[in-house]
């Protein structure tokens, strides 16, 4: 067995965050993954304040004290903020100003032209966002929900997420070339013309999803899973399909094309 | 609140280090492999591990916890009384408990197993086996994928869907997006027999 691969990272030294991969190749090809990650917060996570309004379902974004740094206090959702243009510029400098963003809820706020590189964002919350033509590479992403958010022309290239989730989002002319994207939720996603060529997906779920056009050329796919996945001209090649799993264990391909329609390898260029 | 994330090599499995900083209390669920990074977590920011919660009694949730008892004492969760023996705090039902100053709601929820628990802490549902992103936990029969799913059903589907859910195997998600892509629960609701496990 051969290492081929030995990344150790340490963030910060302050013990913020580290992360130990490291990953042997067989020679048949089959891949053995094992890693040890831990995160170090300095703020409580996913405190998911609803809206004040009573009725109302929506999550309260995040708010800010006199010096600028996030709170827990509660707060309106972006649809019954008083002043909303007041919290979107508190956020997008918060987010500007900050190299590592912890907690961070900013649900429904649309994201336009900004640069997120070497940004690291831990536990933080972007459901229902919407992020336009956002250029960034080396983005590390731990523990963040990015349920139902809309990414137009976004390059993630080089970013590093584990245990993200990204159920439900759409993705148009969006990269995460050469990413580590381990572990991280993409269920139910629908991709058009995106890439995730040269990415480690290890442990990755694209169950549900719609993928048009959009390739996954020379990725590492072990146990990713692509049930019930539908698949027009998605490229695989030079990733190890046999190692991901296309059709739930138990099931036939057969089986699973009688049940959920033509969902089979349409199109797909193994 | 803190949740600290670890991947146990044994069986892929999640364990989490759930931390009151305010106490610097902790709460270890489902340690499958005690690692020396764990140990070293805990003892570095000087925590005072208070509990283990086992979501349900099988190696890669529990294994790691003849270990973790060598060196700590903590207070032992389980719905099966042979995770520990005599030293294993036996739950059943539902009901709350206070564990490391934070309120820990526990729920029966068997079917992958009989004694699988799903453990709610603040805004997070660690649901062990029996939910996952897109996937519901394995059954050995129709019968108990019929109460899994009856279970999940009344008792997780009746929360917010903004709620987190951990799983004992893969990526985090929430539970509206569980709803909309889990395949199991799409046939489900398709299904006549949908309107049994209603009633």
């Amino acid at each position: 067995m051969k290492i081929c691969m030995a990344q150790r990272t340490f963030i910060s030294a302050n013990r913020f965050f580290d992360i130990y991969f490291f990953t042997a190749f067989p020679a048949n090809h089959d891949y053995i993954v094992s890693f040890f990650t831990t995160f170090y917060y300095n703020k409580n996570m996913f405190t998911q304040n609803k809206c004040l309004v009573h009725y109302c379902r929506n999550l309260a974004i995040s708010t800010f004290d006199e010096d600028g740094n996030l709170t827990d206090d509660k707060n309106y959702c972006l649809d019954h903020i008083p002043d909303p243009g007041k919290f979107k510029a508190d956020i997008y400098k918060y987010i500007s100003e900050h190299d590592k963003i912890v907690g961070l809820n900013a649900c429904g706020l649309l994201f336009s032209n900004i640069d997120l590189s070497n940004k690291k964002f831990y536990g933080c919350t972007f459901t229902n966002c919407t992020f336009n033509n956002i250029s960034s590479s080396n983005v590390i992403l731990r523990m963040c929900i990015f349920d139902f958010a809309i990414f137009n022309d976004c390059s993630f290239i080089k970013s590093n997420s584990l245990f993200t989730s990204f159920s439900g989002a759409t993705f148009t002319h969006t990269l995460f070339t050469s990413s580590d994207i381990i572990q991280s939720n993409f269920n139910g996603i629908k991709a058009y013309q995106s890439s995730f060529d040269d990415s480690d997906l290890f442990n990755s779920r694209f169950i549900a999803s719609t993928l048009i056009d959009t390739s996954f050329r020379n990725c590492n796919l072990k146990k990713s899973l692509f049930y019930d996945s539908k698949r027009t001209n998605v490229s695989f090649k030079m990733s190890n399909t046999r190692e991901a799993l296309f059709t739930p264990e138990g099931k036939t391909a057969i089986e699973q094309d009688l049940s959920f329609g033509n969902s089979i390898v349409d199109g797909d260029r193994l | 609140m803190k949740v600290y994330f670890h991947l146990n090599l044994g069986g892929f499995s999640n364990c989490y280090i759930v931390v009151n900083e305010k106490t610097s209390e902790a709460i270890i669920i489902d340690p499958g492999k005690i690692t020396e990074e764990i140990i070293s977590r805990i003892e570095d920011n000087h925590l005072k591990l208070v509990a283990v919660l086992i979501t349900h009694n099988h190696g890669s949730h529990a294994g790691g916890l003849h270990t973790l008892r060598k060196i700590y004492s903590p207070k032992i969760l389980a719905a099966d009384w042979e995770v520990a023996g005599e030293n294993t705090t036996v739950i059943s039902g539902d009901g709350t408990v206070r564990l490391a100053k934070m309120i820990v709601r526990y729920m029966s929820v068997p079917g992958h197993t009989s004694d699988s628990v799903v453990y709610q802490i603040g805004n997070i549902l660690f649901t062990g086996d029996i939910l996952s992103a897109g996937e519901i936990g394995s059954t050995n029969s129709s019968y108990s994928e019929y109460i899994l799913k009856s279970n999940i059903e009344k008792k997780i589907f009746s929360q917010q869907d903004n709620v987190i859910l951990m799983p004992g195997h893969g990526p985090p998600t929430t539970l509206g997006a569980v709803k909309a892509f889990t395949a199991d629960f799409q046939k489900m609701i398709q299904s006549p027999q949908n309107d049994r496990i209603r009633n």
